[in-house]
């Protein structure tokens, strides 16, 4: 009885763990606002950002500058985040699977990957400006780019660990090959992979903002950049809040899909 | 039929005349320039039926005959036949039964039993059926929806066996399937393979190191030499069944066979 109660505590407590660092973070905010530690100017009081946020969010366009632009925005960066990073998922997992399946292959990507690979995203910010201009095809372009090398060394690490036996098993259980990839490769890849995804969704926000730093007119990027010549700090603090709290119910929403859809991505990470 | 192969024996019915033959075999594996004679003048034959065992130490070769047999290995000379054609690839007329665990981890037991049988029938009842026969047939039905890492490694076999009986291989082949078992589970698997056998009349070899395994179950013993591998010599096992471990004919035999191994 006791135990049980004992475990209901430490189960209750368990639950509330991942909100300690947030809690704490926010109370030292509310502490060096308040205190005037930190002036106004470099770090607004968080009721100013709550109301910055509202405006942003709520209010109707034209209210105020930045009024009702959230969705306009959210809705720009969701569909370059979505449409750069599946063309990542598309390349990176088949080329992934195949290249750790195959020695020649692998060898054949091994050069051209890890040079790529070397090289910061932002350096192609320029040439992606010149080659596909200013607006969607870039930052999709950036994202993609970004996202696909984690994706396809995960899935590769992911088919080349996979046991042997295992494939040898389900020849002689007479799988063919097509089937020996969806009902055994796969799914004994499926744990690097979904590290592979996640990893990459996390990219693409991150090269989400750097793709609308350009002069886009529209995006959670461009809003920041906006603030940014407005000397609207607030904003930029909106911005990133707003980011940080898409990314992270973005890379629930991934991991939530693919223990949904995949008995192993359920039952095995 | 070949004249010199066995006889069909009166005392065991099951035994139907040759369903694999086994032709000057020699498999050499080629590592950094030098090569190593594995296996060399390999030549038996399998009766319809009959349970073989393959006895020898670590390291000679029987694991490697074992996955010629199955496909997963192709020999450097000589052949194998089954039913008269030879062997090239893995199939389902030949499945293995691993030391290991090769179970597929995201599915459950009953989905691992399946696993093979899908799309050999369109038949949804009768595939249901099927499973579940299986599913009882190794005492598993009220397992049916555990996961392999949560049932013991005795219960993992089983379900290794099911997955492959369910296929009705022409040849059960296995490689030293209880060897991580702890004893008693052991003896329990090699008792409960018996009674498959006896039931079901599938042709199996066995390989083996475990001599107590190898009288206990088989109707022939190859005894195995190392380097190179060949068969030393062939056994017929003449002990009654069901076979007691105790008992001193049994002892007896084991302990003739151990010395002879030893040799």
């Amino acid at each position: 009885m006791m135990e049980k109660e004992n475990n209901s505590i430490h189960n209750s407590v368990f639950a509330l763990l991942p909100w300690v660092i947030p809690a704490v973070f926010m109370l030292t905010w509310i502490i060096v606002s308040e205190t005037r530690l930190i002036p106004t100017y470099l770090l607004p009081h968080p009721v100013e950002i709550g109301k910055a946020g509202y405006t942003y969010i709520f209010r109707n366009p034209g209210d105020a500058p930045f009024a009702g632009r959230f969705l306009n925005d959210a809705g720009a960066s969701l569909i370059r985040v979505c449409s750069g990073f599946a063309a990542a998922v598309i390349l990176g997992i088949p080329l992934g699977i195949i290249s750790g399946r195959l020695a020649s292959v692998r060898k054949l990507m091994s050069t051209t990957i890890n040079a790529l690979r070397a090289v910061p995203g932002i350096s192609w910010l320029p040439l992606a400006m010149i080659w596909f201009g200013i607006g969607i095809k870039t930052t999709v372009f950036l994202i993609a780019l970004a996202a696909f090398f984690p994706i396809y060394l995960n899935s590769a690490a992911g088919a080349r660990q996979i046991n042997p036996l295992l494939l040898q098993a389900g020849a002689m259980m007479g799988v063919n090959r097509l089937r020996g990839t969806f009902a055994i490769l796969l799914p004994g890849a499926m744990p690097h992979i979904m590290t592979g995804l996640r990893l990459g969704l996390g990219i693409s926000w991150a090269y989400l903002v750097l793709g609308e730093l350009t002069g886009v007119p529209n995006g959670l990027g461009a809003v920041i950049m906006d603030a940014r010549m407005l000397g609207r700090i607030d904003i930029i603090v909106v911005g990133i809040i707003i980011i940080a709290v898409m990314g992270r119910a973005g890379d629930q929403l991934l991991k939530t899909s693919l223990r949904f859809c995949f008995k192993s991505a359920r039952r095995m990470a | 039929m070949k004249p010199k192969l066995a006889p069909i024996s009166k005392a065991c019915p099951k035994i139907r005349g040759p369903i694999l033959e086994i032709n000057s075999l020699r498999k050499v594996f080629h590592i950094n320039g030098s090569s190593l004679t594995v296996l060399d003048g390999i030549d038996f034959s399998v009766n319809k039926g009959e349970m073989i065992c393959i006895l020898g130490r670590s390291g000679c070769g029987k694991s490697t005959l074992l996955k010629m047999l199955a496909g997963f290995l192709s020999p450097s000379s000589g052949e194998i036949l089954l039913n008269g054609k030879p062997v090239a690839d893995p199939g389902p007329d030949r499945c293995v039964v691993f030391q290991e665990d090769t179970l597929f981890p995201w599915l459950t037991v009953k989905e691992n039993i399946a696993f093979g049988l899908k799309g050999r029938t369109r038949d949804k009842k009768a595939f249901d059926e099927e499973v579940e026969r299986f599913l009882s047939l190794v005492g598993l039905s009220e397992f049916t929806n555990y996961l392999p890492r949560e049932i013991s490694g005795g219960m993992k076999q089983r379900v290794a066996l099911a997955r492959v009986l369910i296929l009705k291989p022409e040849v059960l082949l296995m490689d030293e399937p209880f060897a991580s078992l702890d004893a008693q589970t052991r003896e329990e698997m090699q008792n409960f393979l018996l009674s498959l056998w006896e039931n079901l009349s599938h042709t199996i070899i066995f390989v083996t190191h475990d001599v107590t395994e190898a009288v206990t179950l088989a109707d022939r013993i190859l005894v195995m030499s190392k380097d190179p591998g060949r068969i030393r010599e062939e056994i017929r096992v003449d002990l009654p069944r069901p076979r007691k471990r105790e008992k001193s004919d049994f002892l007896f035999f084991s302990r003739k066979l151990y010395e002879r191994l030893r040799e």
